[in-house]
């Protein structure tokens, strides 16, 4: 039978637990195990070329980019646990179909069992590691399914919890280890790995990858220190904890090591972290073992501890040890599977596990009496069963290593003798008693058979060894080591007198007397501090995620100045690691003289922005300083020769400065202090670092001859634009149709305040504003006489201005977009003089009829170009005379500029009179100008200062 | 001329009009009313421009000189973000009308935001990349604060505008930088001046500008603060959308940036990527733990997420890329699948969002839990589910670009991580035990959860091809 099939026969057989359920739980049992037989005999279909030394193989591409492939091989090793996963597979689902009570779904029981079994083979059969990887992964997501299956049980949750989170990180660190490996070897598939031992031991990734592997084996395996989950794990039905606890799941860890062990071991660090592991984890379980009460728990950790010999063996990195670890792997599934399903009958038919409950129980149940006793004389190292081989062939190895494995072993074999004859003479032997919750009696024939016959094995491979396993020990080994010649070993009863028979002899003396002595043992162990698992498990999570929650809020406090912070200086560092990680070439163009002039103006730019930095909580004064440095900097424009810039700058500066007034109308008056002196030095450092890399940066690129793009627009602005103003032919004619866009988005932007503004006004917002305005302290003239009379004499003048500055604008430095600010301040100023009402009472226009009249204007100037044949915005110019006016040009991008102008006007007029009229709104009772150079006298009424004159 | 440009960029155009006039249906129209039948059509509108998309040819093609890209790499992005975009719209329908907030300019918006996304992916010049990035970005700013009387939406919103607009301006830095040293803003011509001239400090610090301004938009570290706030204030459906569609622009338009633009000189800009990278992956590790809010949950799960992409890009090859694609696509829908569970979450009929509440899931809805447990495993990187297969890609893309460094943290990053996707699977199954949470009928959203875990688990035997077609767009982009 191909071996793909073999590990694909219990994943489709899956299915049918489900469907047969309906033919009853006998025909569930028997598909179910017809599977699993099936399977297996496929796989002894390949037994003698296993033993011939071959390898078989089967190979199927899947995804072959990422060297992914369903290939398959089996050797010795492989078949050894395919067997024992088959095997013993099969003797669970028959233990099972007895155990599981009426009320249990036994179909879910079943399908998580193959699909289990299914991964379980398919990590034994793999060739390609990521797919070995996979089937990995699937046995902790079945076998969770599998311990979760009776949910009803609390304790089964923590364990669940513990066995989760340490077997799925194992997992993902074994990947990471897995993938190195096979980066180091070039192939992903195993039987190429194995070959390159040098490249793998020699690579400067070795360590890392076998960190990784180790930690996927040992928490898999439940080696210290991560042998906690398993016992924890118990709270699974029997048929689980026998069939991955003892045969299976936990063994995966140590099939691993052995699968690797041709191209890993062999190091000291291999020697010190898996012999070292292992001997811990072998000692410590066997202690622990003895001072169980609850039946499973004392398996389990037995099972931990016999996972530690196994490890242990492995670690020590010799080809003899290797056979002792595949002689016991054998051994242990054999007698362990029995005690667990013996546990289980003694569970089910007692209804209890606890051993001090327990006692007498060789007459009621002789039958399990006589299973559990074999098996349990096996497990203490007792002959002539199998367990006493291996171990003695273990206490030889430990004692030929050094001293302290010598001393260590012994230890663990003298409480393994105590725990297992605990098992045997707590349970079974002393008083009957009349307290057991349910009476017990042996069970049916079904329940007993599958122990049953894991013990006749024990006995017989105990007594024939060479003939029982002989060939199939000397099969696996060779294909551990990777050798076609073993060392010399025996196996047999007797070996003379040696140092391991005395280690032996110490072992069982000292056993039966610590068994003897188990009750104040037990006392002092109980009474005795001791690290618990789970405790600490507990703690350290709990731990962990303080740890990390403190962390997470540190970086997340939900303040944005913080986040700010961050956020800045990392643009700082990264953009810095740019510019030193890359060679810096000083410009060359020469620096202008420093004039007087240039350094007044540096001073009051720089002396106001600092100031700033400083007085920002006064708001108000922050607004003058930011003016300030705003008119600096207009002036500056017109220092450097950019008059176009500079009026910009200046009528842009106005609005601003007032719409930052009417905006501060509405906050308080100063910003409350609620940052510390050390986060205002770490701002400072941060701030200083962001402004000098900026400042640094203009400094390099001013210091380099500006790029030749200008040069276009200067030699291309009369002939093509018409135009001797190149920053109006430029924003008129070369980049119209950005500037049309731009004053479509201050349209918009003009509606949406009004529009917001007017929904604010309505809301909850507006009437807070409206509470909030009536504490203020008002100034007695609202609208000063001398500021009256300025803004109206300046207003004509004001408007000529504008006029002028947009006539002259094709040419000379002004335009459309100046224009419309100039005139918009002139009239905000009267809005500011002489109040809301006044000003509007003289002017009614439409401000967003001239938004859309001006986009309209400049749209149809660029449609027109069409008629002409030319593309959009496409604008020409000519010469007329009109008398008595002399000879002068028209462009028709004048028109253009005409819509910029309304649009201007309009956006700037829409906003920012909707934001004084909420101010007028936020205080309803103000008095309002009705006359020109109406003045408010003390009493709040109003007096014309015309009239009464 | 201006006819074949307009056909290149026909899906855009179409969309942008369809949104326009959506607009003005509902202003004119019946206003909410109507937001339903416009979700709907919305929706089924990107279906429809994700299959033209699909049966486009693989040749690249330029519109409006070279500004423009149609290639098989963005039409790979393209189908990814309207096909999620769909989805995420139908499926947060229900949610949406419940809270009151199925507004009619919330399908509008988010077709606008996609219409961002695809320019962003179909970029061939700085301004074009910039115009496509700021459409989205404003529309999400607007979704984000949907919720407008919750204080902490409009305050997460309000923060996500600022920091947003920040990071725009260091994007508009790095721009001029870059423009000003290459003489022009279109990818090929900064390509060319790159391969004639070599790498200037002044187009480094200029990537390294925009760099900093993407990684805002993939929400990486340190860029990455907006990210758990937006994702806990911003009413649910929304909070899918910022976890699907967006990062897959914002990725494809980094990975179109750094490939046709600066394709030359991966040493420059690789290391930096790493970097992001690798403290995306772990602080998204890391502060995930502490968090019992499943929307925080996955807002640093996806900065984990986003890390993982980055590595694909870092590696600075076609298959890096392929792995980045890959990854996206497989992210997408496994986010597709939580947060259509996490859009059912109901306790008293009202909606929940601790993870304690899933205690005990596995009794009373078996499937759901079955289902979010397959997401969840995926999520974590767990094989043999798809996401395990994502991150294969990414750390094999590293490993054969020599940043084993990387690879090894990713694994490392992807262990920490797995941590609080097995707590919700551990509360769900083995939680304390606790009146399960409701019994939601919601038809959409339930067969989307299965039938993204159904894609976990199925996507192993081959992928659905999404590695290959990834393979065809990631060698559309590097050459």
């Amino acid at each position: 039978m191909s071996l793909a099939l073999i590990a694909a026969l219990p994943f489709l057989g899956a299915l049918l637990p489900g469907l047969m359920l309906r033919a009853g739980r006998n025909a569930c049992a028997t598909a179910t195990g017809a599977v699993t037989l099936l399977a297996l005999l496929g796989l002894l279909s390949h037994l003698p070329a296993v033993l011939r030394g071959e390898v078989v193989q089967a190979r199927f591409e899947w995804l072959p980019m990422l060297g992914l492939n369903a290939n398959f091989f089996l050797d010795g090793l492989g078949f050894m646990f395919a067997g024992l996963i088959l095997g013993i597979g099969l003797l669970i689902i028959i233990y099972a179909r007895f155990y599981l009570y009426k009320s249990d779904p036994m179909d879910q029981f079943y399908t998580y069992l193959l699909l289990f079994q299914g991964a379980m083979v398919g990590i034994v059969l793999s060739d390609n590691i990521l797919l070995l990887l996979i089937f990995w992964e699937l046995t902790s997501l079945s076998s969770f399914l599998l311990i979760g299956y009776w949910k009803h049980l609390p304790e089964g949750r923590q364990g669940a919890r513990m066995a989760l989170t340490v077997t799925g990180m194992g997992g993902l660190a074994l990947i990471g280890g897995m993938l190195i490996l096979g980066n180091i070897a070039g192939s992903y598939d195993l039987t190429v790995i194995l070959e390159n031992r040098e490249a793998i031991q020699q690579s400067d990734l070795y360590v890392p990858a076998l960190l990784l592997i180790l930690l996927g084996a040992f928490t898999k395996s439940a080696q210290f220190p991560f042998h906690f989950w398993l016992p924890h794990a118990m709270a699974a039905p029997t048929p689980v904890s026998a069939y991955l606890h003892s045969a299976t799941m936990v063994k995966a860890g140590l099939f691993l090591m052995a699968r690797l062990w041709p191209v890993l071991s062999g190091t000291d660090l291999w020697f010190y972290l898996v012999a070292g592991a292992g001997l811990i984890t072998m000692t410590l379980g066997a202690v622990i073992a003895l001072f169980k009460d609850d039946l499973k728990g004392l398996l389990a950790f037995s099972t931990v501890s016999h996972l530690g010999l196994i490890t242990m063996l492995l670690g020590m990195g010799t080809e003899i040890a290797a056979v002792v670890a595949v002689f016991h792997i054998i051994n242990h599934a054999t007698f362990k599977a029995a005690l667990f399903m013996t546990a289980g009958i003694v569970d089910h038919e007692a209804k209890t596990r606890d051993i001090k409950r327990l006692g007498g129980l060789r007459f009621l149940m002789p039958v399990t009496f006589v299973i559990g006793t074999i098996a349990a004389f096996s497990m203490a190292g007792l002959p002539p069963f199998n367990g006493f081989l291996s171990k003695e062939m273990m206490l030889h190895e430990a004692a030929h290593t050094s001293t302290l494995f010598m001393v260590m072993a012994t230890i663990a074999a003298t409480f393994s003798v105590a725990y297992s004859l605990r098992f045997v003479f707590h349970v079974f032997f002393g008083p009957k008693r009349d307290d057991y919750p349910a009476k017990p009696h042996d069970p049916g024939f079904g329940m007993w058979a599958a122990p049953a016959l894991l013990v006749v094995l024990v006995v017989l491979i105990g007594l024939f060894p060479k003939t029982m396993v002989g060939s199939l020990v000397a099969t696996v080994s060779k294909a551990v080591t990777q050798t076609d010649e073993l060392p010399y070993y025996s196996l047999a009863l007797w070996h003379g007198v040696n140092a391991a028979l005395i280690m032996s002899i110490i072992a069982v003396a000292t056993g039966a007397v610590l068994l003897l002595l188990h009750k104040g043992l037990d006392r002092a162990w109980i009474a005795a501090p001791r690290p618990e698992a789970k405790e600490i498990f507990d703690a350290l999570i709990g731990a962990i995620t303080r740890f990390f929650s403190w962390f997470t809020d540190l970086l997340h406090d939900g303040a944005m100045s913080r986040y700010l912070a961050i956020f800045t200086a990392a643009c700082v560092v990264i953009v810095a690691g740019a510019f030193f990680s890359a060679d810096y070439l000083q410009g060359t163009r020469p620096m202008l003289p420093i004039t007087n002039a240039s350094i007044i103006g540096f001073v009051l730019i720089m002396v106001p922005t600092i100031a700033l930095a400083f007085l920002h909580r006064n708001r108000y004064l922050s607004l003058v300083l930011m003016g300030v440095v705003g008119l600096i900097l207009s002036v500056g424009f017109a220092y450097l020769s950019a008059p176009d810039l500079a009026l910009t700058q200046l009528s842009v500066e106005v609005v601003t400065v007032i719409l930052l007034l009417l905006a501060l109308y509405f906050l308080p008056k100063e910003t409350p202090k609620e940052s510390s002196p050390a986060r205002r030095t770490r701002d400072a450092v941060i701030g200083a670092g962001a402004g000098l890399g900026i400042g640094a940066l203009m400094y390099a690129l001013l210091r380099r001859e500006p790029d030749n793009i200008g040069w276009y627009f200067l030699e291309n602005s009369y002939t093509g634009g018409g135009g001797n103003n190149v920053v109006n032919v430029i924003l008129v004619d070369f980049r119209g149709f950005d500037t049309f866009g731009e004053i479509i988005v201050l349209g918009i932007a003009g509606i949406s305040i009004f529009a917001m503004v007017a929904a604010l006004m309505r809301s909850a917002g507006g009437k807070r504003l409206r509470e909030m305005a009536k504490d203020q302290v008002k100034i007695g003239d609202r609208h000063p006489l001398m500021m009256v009379v300025a803004t109206r004499a300046v207003l004509p003048i004001a408007i000529v201005v504008g006029a002028f500055i947009f006539l002259r604008g094709h040419s000379e430095p002004g335009g459309g977009f100046i224009a419309g600010l100039v005139v918009a301040v002139a009239v905000l100023m009267q809005y500011m003089a002489s109040g809301l009402e006044w000003a509007q009472a003289r002017q009614r226009v439409a401000y967003h009829g001239m938004i859309a009249v001006g986009i309209l204007t400049a749209a149809a100037t660029g449609i027109a170009s069409w008629f002409f044949g030319y593309p959009f915005l496409k604008s020409t110019f000519g010469y007329v005379t009109i008398p008595p006016l002399s000879k002068f040009e028209l462009a028709s991008a004048m028109a253009f500029d005409v819509g910029v102008f309304l649009t201007v006007l309009g956006a700037v007029m829409l906003a920012l009179a909707e934001l004084s009229r909420m101010g007028v709104a936020a205080d309803p009772d103000q008095p309002v100008n009705t006359d020109p150079m109406d003045i408010v006298t003390d009493g709040g009424a109003i007096r014309s200062a015309t009239k009464d004159s | 001329m201006i006819g074949a440009d307009l056909t290149t960029a026909l899906p855009e155009i179409v969309l942008a009009l369809f949104a326009m006039a959506m607009l003005m249906v509902g202003v004119y129209g019946g206003k909410d009313k109507l937001a339903e039948p416009i979700l709907y059509a919305t929706s089924a509108l990107m279906v429809m421009l994700a299959l033209y998309a699909g049966a486009q040819s693989l040749d690249a093609e330029t519109a409006f000189n070279g500004t423009y890209l149609k290639d098989g790499f963005a039409q790979f992005a393209k189908m990814l973000i309207l096909v999620s975009a769909a989805v995420v719209l139908v499926m947060g329908k229900s949610v949406m009308a419940e809270t009151g907030l199925l507004k009619f300019e919330y399908p509008i918006l988010i077709a606008l935001s996609v219409v961002g996304m695809m320019l962003m992916v179909s970029a061939g010049d700085l301004i074009v990349l910039y115009m496509g990035l700021e459409l989205q970005s404003l529309a999400l700013y607007v979704v984000a604060t949907m919720n407008r009387d919750s204080t902490r939406s409009t305050e997460a919103g309000l923060k996500y505008f600022i920091l947003g607009a920040l990071a725009s301006g260091l994007l508009l830095y790095g721009a001029s930088l870059t423009y000003g040293y290459a003489g022009t803003t279109v990818f090929a011509g900064i390509l060319s001046t790159i391969s004639e001239d070599g790498m200037s400090v002044g187009l480094l610090m200029g990537l390294a500008f925009m760099l900093a301004g993407l990684a805002f938009k993939v929400s990486a570290v340190p860029f990455h603060m907006w990210t758990p706030d937006v994702y806990e204030g911003a009413p649910t459906p929304v909070t899918a959308f910022f976890a699907t569609a967006p990062k897959v622009a914002a990725m494809a338009l980094i990975a179109r940036l750094v490939h046709d633009a600066f394709g030359t000189v991966p040493g420059d800009w690789s290391q930096i990527v790493a970097l992001l990278a690798a403290a995306s992956m772990f602080v998204g590790a890391i502060a995930a733990i502490g968090q019992r809010d499943i929307k925080r949950l996955m807002a640093y799960s996806s900065i984990s997420h986003m890390g993982f992409a980055l590595v694909g890009l870092a590696a600075g090859t076609a298959q890096g890329v392929q792995g980045m694609l890959v990854y996206m696509a497989i992210y997408v829908t496994m986010n597709i699948g939580v947060f259509a569970f996490i859009l059912t979450m109901r306790r008293d009929g009202k909606p929940v969002t601790d993870i304690a509440e899933m205690n005990q899931l596995s009794k009373s809805e078996p499937l759901r839990a079955l289902a979010l447990l397959v997401l969840m495993f995926s999520l974590a990187g767990v094989p043999p589910l798809v996401g395990f297969f994502g991150k294969f890609y990414v750390l094999w893309a590293a490993v054969n670009a020599g940043m084993t460094w990387l690879a090894i943290a990713g694994v490392i990053a992807s262990v920490i991580g797995a941590f609080y996707y097995l707590r919700i699977v551990y509360y769900m199954y083995f939680g304390a035990e606790s009146e399960p949470l409701d019994t939601v009928r919601a038809p959409v959203q339930g067969t989307l959860l299965v039938a993204s875990a159904m894609i976990m688990v199925l996507g192993v035997i081959n992928l659905f091809g999404i590695d290959a077609m990834a393979a065809l767009a990631a060698e559309a982009l590097v050459r």
